[in-house]
């Protein structure tokens, strides 16, 4: 059948977990990549480790969008998708991100297990219109995948999913050979390749439309990496010596990471015992003088709080990296939300003088670190590193990001501050202690506490003294709202909407605001990387648009501002609403923002 | 880090007793918490430690205060938590002595689950135990160590639970060095902390303290016949002043069983329980993986990631 050209595609492969789509994933990253595509890739994990197959929490897929240009995000809607079995496929229909006239590839490998419930399925997508093609697996790719244990699906798929986008065949085995060829022996290896041809030749015998997309030629050094390991690179390039954190769902692959790396840098990466004794030996590092950092997801922020007032109150810097994932409580480790903001940035009984520092891709997370580190040394305040899910998981290429082996924080470079909308702060910043010398310092010694304090650290309960405190850590925060330049914006400049987000959702809202603008609609976009303190011509940025609206991984509701709109409306008295506010544990999706858009505007 | 050039000079080469004070101690009068704290600066100025390489980490409670009356390095952190920082500083700074200073409430209740991995992590530092069997500073409320029966705030009618032992629990979990004394014997408190210090690994010492306030009986000072001090060539020697006054037994701080016996007895033992000097160390463990790993430079830290 005939291949058409697209400029950007979506597919996705569903499986049961266990059974190897995550590797297939990173097989067709690389593959891909190799032949000078973009990728953006989006893994979909289950909350539990092998839970029970043919079941909806079984679900373990990858959605890739493919592009001939640089893309900021997953997409919108899948062109395609291959299930294992009906109930994934009837799962992922539920969410709703497939493309109408897209292909739906079932196999029906399982159809004996359960004839009727094949049947609903098929019935349900008839229904809807869509086109199902079923297929099966050929007799003898069944005989290789019983002699090899029974899994090998994964690369079967592979080799149909390298039909229908026109893969260099060459390229994808040579993957598959690095993948698999240290762990496989070489006869298990040689039917994995046969599984591999015989998808291939299936695909081909379904007569299904193919796809090609351009390859673009990239110049200067390339990387291909993803948030939580780029946010793990960055830690170490900023000079941090201590890692300490407690294993949590979507942090823990940074602890991973840097257990392998950090040594070989001269650092150590601490397990706690608790998230509270996490934080406890990171602030217990840095008052030692070794840049120290935590990190942790949903419920360790709650356990963390106490200590991050505690950090304000003693001025030791610490560095805590919030991984988000769905809430309130145990939520949804494995799905990615924006609902942590207000928490990192007043969380903590009492005042609040914290810094919020967001993520909105993997070059963010190289260089968070590094601002994290300048900030909270400088001012001696608590700073929080804010990704999510979705961040922290998918894939990318990027060109090699500028080392800076940071070791002073005076040294770090103006780019990188610029990076995140932000200039150098003032030298000799005014602390609540004179003293801030470092234990081993002579003649130097100095205690702190999280009582209130005189300037000398002694124990007061002085209203002068307590006054003079708040105002000294709150004059470290104004520093920084005066070191913040204009936010980017996407757009023109004035214009009748805005839309603002802050970390993850960036891609989606430039990409949305590309192709509102393409249909004629007055909208402009705005996104925020520092999320607090929020920068002073805020109020008259937001006042050069008639309307602006939020866009967020977040809940909220007419009576209820979501957290980034509650936070603009209160910080610039503009009435600011939730354009979208959904806390379904999925990322934003570009067309779905332009749909709003233009009822808003109607 | 940096390190601000405001510290003021040295102090002469000499450290004495009055190099160490900050400000006068805001414990009530006769409170058992400067007898402790007098040790402590007489075992510093008798080793000649320098100041500036000391830091004495506390949660809160009375004991928590500490901290703030000794010239050195000091973070008086948050309730239960003081393991927690003291962790991040022996691991990252072995060049430094750590002091923890911890009532009952704040190891045995708020911080018990530090208290468990601090001392299986075994990591260097000296854990001064502040027992005085009471809540005091949030007034008199029953804590895990406080005797049954004995009225509080919280538990009028008498404390509902049989005391926790602290010397079990650390012999239980494991300690590699357990020792008892009382801040009313300044010879043995002094000679307990010189044994901890020169021990490697985490030190567990327990002290019974008196809470002149609202416990003022609970520790009869007037007679020394309802204890009895241990002695060993390798422990620690009976009170210069006390030991003459009641009854001193030979216990070899190598044997365990024994040690569990006298710290569960109903009578109180003074002395050195139990001493493994050979146990790992979980800060010593992890700068050994650090020292190990063969080196690489952040020039390259990017390179296998290239496609």
């Amino acid at each position: 059948m005939a291949i058409e050209k697209r400029s950007v595609t979506r597919f996705e492969l569903l499986m049961d977990a266990g059974f190897g789509a995550q590797k297939s994933g990173d097989i067709l990253l690389s593959a891909f990549v190799a032949m000078g595509k973009y990728v953006y890739v989006e893994p979909m994990i289950p909350a539990e480790i092998s839970p029970l197959p043919r079941s909806k929490p079984a679900l373990s897929g990858v959605i890739i969008r493919l592009a001939d240009f640089d893309i900021t995000n997953i997409g919108n809607n899948s062109d395609l998708t291959i299930a294992a079995h009906e109930i994934i496929l009837s799962r992922r229909l539920d969410d709703g991100e497939y493309n109408p006239q897209g292909i739906f590839l079932l196999d029906t490998g399982d159809r004996e297990k359960n004839p009727e419930s094949y049947e609903a399925v098929l019935k349900r997508c008839a229904k809807d219109g869509l086109n199902v093609i079923t297929f099966d697996m050929d007799e003898a790719s069944k005989a290789i995948l019983q002699s090899i244990g029974g899994k090998g699906q994964n690369i079967f798929y592979l080799g149909m999913l390298s039909y229908i986008y026109n893969m260099d065949e060459d390229i994808v085995k040579n993957e598959i050979e690095k993948t698999f060829g240290k762990k496989l022996k070489p006869d298990v290896m040689e039917k994995n390749i046969g599984l591999y041809h015989n998808g291939y030749q299936l695909a081909k015998g379904l007569d299904l439309l193919r796809y090609q997309i351009d390859s673009t030629p990239r110049e200067g050094d390339k990387i291909l990496i993803d948030g939580n390991t780029a946010l793990s690179l960055g830690v170490i390039d900023a000079g941090f010596k201590l890692f300490s954190g407690y294993p949590i769902t979507p942090a823990s692959s940074v602890m991973h990471t840097l257990a392998r790396e950090l040594p070989a840098y001269g650092g150590h990466v601490h397990q706690a015992e608790d998230e509270i004794a996490a934080i406890g030996a990171a602030i217990g590092a840095y008052f030692g003088g070794t840049p120290s950092i935590t990190a942790t997801s949903g419920p360790g922020l709650s356990l963390k709080q106490e200590f991050i007032g505690f950090a304000q109150a003693a001025e030791i810097p610490i560095v805590i990296l919030d991984v988000q994932r769905g809430g309130p409580s145990t939520g949804m480790p494995t799905k990615t939300e924006q609902s942590d903001l207000l928490a990192a940035a007043f969380g903590s009984h009492g005042d609040h003088t914290k810094i919020v520092i967001s993520v909105a891709n993997v070059i963010d997370c190289f260089y968070a670190p590094h601002v994290a580190r300048y900030l909270t040394e400088k001012l001696r305040l608590p700073v929080f590193i804010m990704s999510d899910f979705q961040t922290a998981n998918s894939y990318k290429v990027i060109s090699k990001p500028r080392l800076v082996q940071l070791n002073n924080v005076n040294d770090i470079p103006d780019f990188v501050l610029e990076r995140f909308h932000l200039k150098r702060l003032p030298e000799n910043i005014e602390m609540v202690l004179t003293l801030q010398s470092i234990p081993g310092t002579p003649g130097g010694m100095r205690r702190v506490t999280g009582l209130t304090t005189d300037i000398q650290g002694h124990v007061s309960t002085f209203s002068k003294a307590s006054q003079r405190s708040h105002e000294v850590r709150n004059e470290k925060l104004h520093h920084v709202q005066r070191a913040l330049t204009a936010p980017e914006i996407f757009g023109a400049d004035t214009n009748d909407l805005l839309i603002v987000g802050w970390g993850s959702t960036r891609g989606a809202i430039e990409e949305a605001v590309g192709l509102a603008q393409k249909q004629g609609l007055k909208v402009s976009g705005l996104h925020l990387r520092i999320v607090y303190p929020l920068p002073l011509m805020l109020k008259e940025v937001l006042s050069r648009f008639k309307k602006v609206m939020s866009v967020e991984v977040a809940y909220g509701d007419a009576l209820k501002p979501s957290p980034l709109a509650l936070l603009l409306r209160s910080e610039a008295l503009v009435d600011i609403q939730p354009l979208m506010a959904q806390a379904t544990g999925r990322p934003v999706r570009p067309k779905v923002i332009v749909e709003r858009v233009k009822e808003v505007l109607k | 880090m940096t390190t601000p050039n405001n510290a003021s000079p040295a102090c002469a080469t000499e450290i004495t007793l009055k190099d160490l004070n900050t400000e006068n101690p805001r414990w009530c009068p006769g409170c058992g918490d400067f007898g402790i704290l007098n040790a402590l600066k007489h075992f510093i100025v008798e080793r000649q430690l320098k100041p500036e390489s000391i830091v004495n980490v506390s949660g809160i409670g009375c004991s928590g205060r500490a901290p703030n009356y000794l010239n050195t390095y000091g973070v008086h952190s948050i309730h239960g938590r003081a393991i927690t920082v003291a962790t991040g500083l022996s691991l990252t700074r072995p060049d430094l002595s750590v002091f923890i200073h911890s009532g009952d409430g704040d190891s045995m209740s708020i911080g018990g689950n530090h208290l468990v991995h601090g001392i299986n992590k075994n990591f260097n530092c000296v854990f001064l135990m502040y027992d005085n069997e009471i809540y005091a500073l949030t007034k008199n409320q029953t804590s895990p160590t406080t005797r049954k029966d004995h009225p509080t705030s919280t538990q009028p009618f008498g404390s509902v639970l049989n005391a926790l032992n602290p010397l079990t629990v650390a012999l239980g979990l494991g300690a590699s060095f357990v020792a008892s004394t009382a801040d009313w014997m300044p010879d043995h408190l002094g000679n307990t902390i010189k044994a901890a210090y020169d021990h490697p690994g985490f030190a567990f010492v327990h002290i019974c303290q008196r809470c002149v306030h609202f416990d003022p009986t609970n520790f009869d000072l007037k007679s020394s016949s309802w204890y009895t001090f241990l002695k060993h060539a390798n422990g620690i020697a009976p009170d210069n002043r006390l030991a003459s006054k009641t009854e001193t037994l030979e216990h070899d701080p190598a044997d365990i069983v024994t040690a569990f016996k006298f710290a569960g007895a109903e009578r109180r033992y003074f002395g050195l329980f139990y001493q493994d000097k050979n146990k790992p160390r979980y800060d010593e463990a992890l700068r050994g993986i650090t020292a190990k790993a063969t080196k690489k430079d952040r020039s390259t830290l990017l390179d296998p990631y290239l496609i």
